[in-house]
């Protein structure tokens, strides 16, 4: 044990290396030019709270976390739920489960700035494809980038991207179930949904847990769907966009910053929120 | 078992400490006087081997790409001790100047940079990171005479220095589509009433009339501004306070959006979009520069294209003929590879090269830009030909006004269009939160 300890540090020390120079030093950095009033990259004062000051008095910053629960929201309903669904069909049927596990998993390896576009030319007014085809059936155009209406169409493609990774998160985790446990249910009779609810859903809750905690923090991620889509307009700014543009197209880096640790700040608060929810014991098979 | 996770909390502590501390020697090293392996020994070799790093934003899309390459490539091939390696980044997003702005910070400047001058350029130009030109212009009467003297003038420094040697300048205008106005039996929006009449006529037959987008406002916020406050209004940006004429731009933005000028979802299109609906005759009119004529996409718009000055908004005090545009950027020589005597020679007479007559000839008839040097430029196609016209008779040519205020302001300014043309703020208001964000500015 003691002459492994040399060992464990070794192979430790690169990715604490990398995660140190990737992770650490640039969230420190951040919090220390959150102190800062920045002009551009080479002039900045100090000015203790003013930016954190700035924060609680923003109102564009409050719709941005609103637009980004929002946004958490169908992730968390829409995606996990489809993922789920989609999951449970897969794993009961035998024959073409590859197939489908490749055609399902295939979005997440687009880029998102690849579907953002492809979206783009579905949704936009006077040439997409939606309209195109309102227009051969002979209806009214509409503005599906409207308002009231631009962050649920941006959430489309932000669900469609990644429910094919919780897909296949949660058809491994069903792999793992013994099938004794499903033999013995078949002699009692519960089949269909009856087994799904009271069998599969039960049997793989930490992994529903795992998911939702996943795609409640990867939510905080969404930038290129609303940046590429709609700019952050129409009520659709959210925390990357709003962060991205204080800091890289104002150039108020001090203030971008502040942003960004009030996204870490909510981030951290929303995960414990949600262990602390969804707490649920432990299941050994 | 705590004792191992221990040691490694405190290795990453140390770790991250290190960097930090790293971090602080770099910002320290930034100083230009040290440079890496400045004074070698200096023996008579003929001519050693050097490789220059040049930077602009002639990649991508930009017109005038393989014209730049040519030029780099007639340069080499005269000096072929010399490799250049020509460092593109398009010019269409902001993207660009994060990288101009980090590397320029970071100690890793390029030896030839193109880029903006201005406010754009202030920060690299305080440091220190780049070297005045006026003693090496000075020095060599020839390169200097090929100059239009005020296309030189137009990229001096607030200091009095000359640091950006230009190419080709630009103007910007109201690009119009003139088969469309004939076809619908209007006159080109040389004034405000023409203007409205051709907006609610276009409207009614389902035609954009202008194609300008709500975020990328650039270019409607500059000219609505000159239009409203006038030459001298617009240079003074909004440091001792809001100029009451700017609100009329506003005031005559929400006018045309009421009678339809915009697009149905300029909320949400960007300018390449905007610029597609022009290009492919959906729209009327689009506020664009010089560079624009690459980028529409149906030949036909092209040849029909002519532009003109942006008419004077109602109330406004600008002259009708006030045309935004100038020398806005050019090279740059950094101050490393100034102090580098390997490098030194070379650098600066690339940069001679890169903006000799014959090369900012050959640039500017691919670009359409205003060439910096008295060259005749030929072969341009008619609605070129009819921005160099509406730029030599303009009644004057102004710098936009994203160049006289801090880049937060003018983000604020664009933001406002929506706010004010959708009725939720008054251009008052919109201005107030401008002048506000200019003020912590300049703290």
């Amino acid at each position: 044990m003691k002459g492994d300890r040399k060992y464990i540090l070794i192979f430790l020390f690169p990715m604490a290396a990398f995660m140190s120079i990737f992770l650490y030093y640039p969230f420190f950095k951040s919090l220390y030019l959150s102190f800062f009033r920045t002009k551009g990259f080479f002039d900045k004062k100090f000015v203790g709270f003013d930016n954190y000051k700035r924060l609680m008095s923003d109102d564009l910053l409050g719709a941005a976390t609103l637009h980004t629960l929002e946004i958490m929201l169908y992730t968390v309903v829409f995606q996990v739920g489809i993922a789920l669904i989609l999951a449970v069909m897969v794993d009961n049927i035998s024959k073409f489960q590859r197939f489908y596990r490749t055609v399902f998993f295939f979005p997440v390896v687009i880029s998102g700035t690849a579907i953002s576009l492809l979206f783009v030319l579905f949704y936009n007014y006077n040439f997409g494809l939606l309209n195109n085809i309102l227009a051969t059936l002979g209806l009214e155009k509409v503005l599906w980038l409207s308002e009231s209406n631009a962050l649920k169409a941006i959430a489309v493609p932000t669900v469609w991207h990644y429910v094919g990774f919780y897909f296949v998160l949660f058809l491994t985790a069903m792999a793992k179930i013994p099938n004794d446990y499903y033999e013995a249910a078949k002699l009692e009779g519960i089949r269909g949904f009856k087994k799904m609810t009271k069998l599969t859903i039960p049997l793989i809750l930490s992994d529903i847990k795992v998911v939702i905690t996943l795609a409640i923090t990867g939510t905080m991620k969404v930038f290129e769907f609303v940046w590429v889509i709609a700019r952050g307009q129409n009520n659709t700014e959210v925390l990357g966009t709003y962060m991205y543009k204080k800091a890289l197209v104002d150039q108020n880096f001090g203030y971008g910053s502040t942003i960004a640790i009030y996204m870490v700040v909510l981030g951290v608060v929303l995960a414990l929120v949600a262990n602390r929810l969804l707490k649920s014991e432990e299941i050994t098979y | 078992m705590k004792r191992p996770s221990l040691v490694l909390m405190s290795m990453l502590l140390i770790f991250s400490m290190f960097l930090a501390a790293c971090g602080g020697t770099n910002e320290v090293k930034n100083d230009p006087k040290e440079t890496p392996k400045a004074e070698e020994p200096k023996k008579e070799e003929p001519k050693k081997d050097v490789a220059l790093r040049v930077f602009s934003t002639f990649g991508g899309t930009d017109t005038a790409r393989e014209a730049f390459q040519a030029a780099i490539d007639e340069f080499t091939t005269k000096n072929p001790n010399v490799k250049v390696d020509n460092d593109t980044m398009s010019a269409n997003d902001d993207g660009f100047r994060t990288k101009v702005n980090t590397d320029m910070s970071s100690g890793n400047e390029p030896d030839l940079l193109f880029y903006f001058a201005g406010v754009d350029a202030q920060g690299f130009v305080d440091a220190g990171k780049v070297v005045p030109m006026n003693d090496i212009l000075d020095a060599d009467a020839e390169w200097k005479a090929g100059f239009t003297p005020s296309a030189l003038e137009n990229t001096r420094q607030k200091d009095g220095n000359i640091y950006a040697i230009p190419l080709t300048g630009f103007y910007e205008g109201l690009f119009v589509n003139k088969k469309l106005f004939a076809d619908n039996n209007l006159e080109l929006p040389t004034d405000w009433e023409k203007m409205k009449k051709a907006v609610s006529t276009f409207a009614a037959k389902g035609i954009i009339p202008l194609a300008a987008p709500f975020d990328q406002s650039h270019y409607v916020v500059e000219h609505f501004i000159l239009s409203a406050a006038g030459p001298e209004s617009q240079a003074k940006g909004l440091a001792d306070g809001v100029d009451p004429n700017w609100e009329k731009g506003y005031a005559a933005m929400k006018e045309l959006y009421d009678l339809g000028a915009f697009p149905k979802d300029a909320a949400t299109i960007d300018l390449g979009m905007a610029s597609n609906y022009y290009g492919t005759g959906k729209a009327a009119m689009i506020l664009e520069g010089s560079w624009a004529f690459g980028g529409f996409a149906d030949a036909a718009v092209k040849d029909n294209t002519t532009v003109i000055p942006f008419p004077v908004v109602p109330g406004g005090v600008g002259s009708g003929n006030d045309i935004i545009g100038g020398f806005g950027s050019g090279f740059y020589l950094t101050k490393a590879t100034f102090d580098n005597a390997d490098k030194k020679d070379a650098a600066i007479a690339l940069m001679k090269h890169l903006t000799s007559p014959a090369t900012i000839q050959k640039i500017a008839v691919a670009n359409g830009g205003t060439p910096a040097a008295k060259v005749e430029i030929t072969g341009l196609a008619q609605a070129a030909m009819d921005g160099f016209a509406m730029a030599a008779n303009s009644k004057s040519i102004n710098n936009p006004v994203d160049s006289r205020i801090a880049p937060e302001t003018f983000s604020a300014l664009r933001a406002g269009v929506q706010q004010v043309v959708t009725g939720k703020k008054s251009p008052a208001d919109a201005l107030k939160e401008a002048k506000t964000i200019e003020d912590e500015n300049k703290k």
